[in-house]
């Protein structure tokens, strides 16, 4: 059985994010100045602020269409830093309790939380694998994202960066992150449920193919009031194996991995060449809990509100280090505001952006 | 099984929401979620008030049209199920807010069904749920590709 942890008090996980913020500036003086981005996240600035050059051209692409400039007060400030391009070593105490999170089992939540850093205003998190260290102030809204080289990010992490963060900052507001796609016009569209291999991103592709506005294949945004609303967080898209760029010749050359070991998805960043079509959000009109069914006909049937419930709260929750009772709350009020539709795809994908359209120009 | 006692939902950990008729519980710890219908729902929304067994049972036969043995043996089976899945848990003591008076009898009773928690474990490798024990010369964890450590991702 693991051992038990002890929480530290608020006032120790301050000191201790007081503490990983010295070793920002430290990295930050190394190499030779802090570079500000500043994006739009669901309506709200952001201002990102990398020690250095290293880890900017791996993080910021996929927030490309979300690019703001200085001047309103962010709401939320990043400091982020890798040791490698910096040149800045973990001081030897953050760098032996990073060891010590290496007994994750011990001192992670299976999300990847620091079970002894989990307070109201404080939150951190170990994303093992690529060893991404995140944490958060809430008060403050300040947050700190260290990783030991951004060479070494993984394919995901280029495609949706920073989620736990961005995930525990808009907790706090109206929003709730979800493991959605989203796909529909300027005036209404709808969200894709489903877990991975369901179909979201194939759907989203084909509707972007067709014309309609892309906000969305995995990782978004909702609110349910004052009305129902995607924002897009990641102009992300991605496609899985040889089968899926059959599907989307035309898309292979625009892949920004192209040397990608086997097993990882291909990612685009669709800003770089579809930017008239790539969206910062529409109201939602539906949600379509897509389904591979091998039927001739691709079509859409009334979906029960707990069947999307399902398909959207636990792949969501299972993925976001701290969601809870609010995010499964929140997810069901807005399953509870708009109609959902089980969408059964055949093999023939063009017929899937017709029906979406359908289904918007009824309003 | 502890069948003496107060039950209640298994929070933070356990999260649920009741939509339409159906209760979705998520356990957060181990990835596994769940979908209880019908008698179920009234079953669980006893327990998240707070019940024990003779309130839970009482109830249950208020609102439910059935053979009352049937009943009884349906709750006994089902709250063995949900704490074998570690969804709820039993204490000695009536909470302080336990609102099992608002779970009142039906005038026209529902027909009884056995509830049954409806399990889904299709995205527990989104967790980490397997411990290792290697570390690399360095002692950083192995990456995800290398151990089978480190949390998925989803598509």
């Amino acid at each position: 059985m693991p051992k038990r942890v002890e929480n530290w008090s608020e006032e120790e996980a301050l000191a201790f994010f007081h503490f990983v913020h010295t070793t920002y500036n430290r990295a930050e003086s190394n190499a030779g100045g802090g570079q500000e981005r500043h994006f739009l996240i669901a309506g709200r600035p952001v201002r990102l602020q990398f020690a250095g050059p290293g880890l900017i051209p791996a993080l910021t692409p996929a927030l490309e269409h979300l690019k703001d400039s200085p001047g309103s007060p962010p709401e939320l400030t990043v400091l982020l830093w890798d040791s490698a391009s910096t040149g800045t070593a973990l001081p030897a105490i953050l760098s032996r309790y990073l060891d010590v999170l290496g007994e994750w089992w011990v001192h992670l939540g299976p999300r990847g939380e620091i079970k002894e850093i989990t307070s109201e205003r404080i939150r951190a998190a170990y994303h093992l694998g690529p060893n991404i260290f995140s944490m958060i102030d809430l008060k403050e809204n300040t947050a700190l994202y260290w990783v030991k080289d951004s060479q070494a990010l993984p394919y995901y992490e280029l495609g949706s960066p920073l989620r736990t963060i961005l995930h525990w900052w808009a907790d706090r507001g109206s929003c709730q992150f979800v493991h959605a796609g989203a796909i529909g016009r300027s005036d209404g569209g709808v969200l894709l449920a489903g877990k991975g291999g369901s179909g979201k991103s194939t759907t989203a592709l084909a509707c972007l193919e067709a014309g309609l506005q892309y906000a969305s294949d995995d990782y978004c945004l909702v609110q349910t009031e004052p009305q129902p609303f995607v924002f897009s967080v990641y102009n992300t898209a991605k496609l899985r194996g040889d089968l899926d760029l059959a599907r989307f010749p035309h898309l292979a050359p625009l892949v920004s991995n192209q040397e990608r070991e086997q097993s990882d998805k291909a990612v685009l960043f669709l800003q770089q060449y579809f930017p008239e079509q790539v969206s910062r959000g529409f109201p939602l009109r539906a949600i379509l809990l897509p389904v591979i069914t091998g039927t001739e006909k691709t079509c859409l049937k009334p979906a029960s509100a707990a069947a999307v419930l399902t398909a959207l709260a636990p792949s969501t929750l299972f993925q976001l280090p701290g969601a809870g009772a609010v995010a499964i709350k929140a997810m069901s009020k807005l399953v509870h505001a708009v109609p959902g539709y089980m969408l059964e795809l055949g093999p023939d994908i063009a017929q899937i952006p017709v029906l979406v359209a359908d289904l918007l120009a009824r309003g | 099984m502890d069948m003496l006692g107060y039950f209640s939902v298994k929070k933070p950990d356990v999260v649920h929401e009741t939509i339409d008729g159906e209760t979705v519980i998520v356990n957060l710890e181990n990835g596994i979620y769940y979908s209880l219908r019908n008698s179920g729902v009234d079953m669980w929304n006893l327990l998240e008030a707070g019940a024990n067994l003779d309130e839970l049972t009482e109830a249950m036969i208020g609102r439910f049209d059935g053979s009352q043995d049937e009943i009884r043996r349906a709750i006994t089976e089902l709250l063995v199920v949900l704490q074998q899945e570690g969804l709820v848990k039993v204490s000695s003591t009536k909470r302080e807010d336990s609102q099992t008076d608002l779970v009142q009898p039906l005038n026209e009773k529902k027909k009884f069904d056995v509830p049954v928690l409806e399990k889904y474990s299709d995205m527990q490798e989104l967790l980490l749920l397997d411990p290792i024990h290697e570390v690399d010369e360095e002692g950083w964890p192995h990456k995800a590709e290398e151990s089978g450590t480190g949390n998925a991702e989803e598509g």
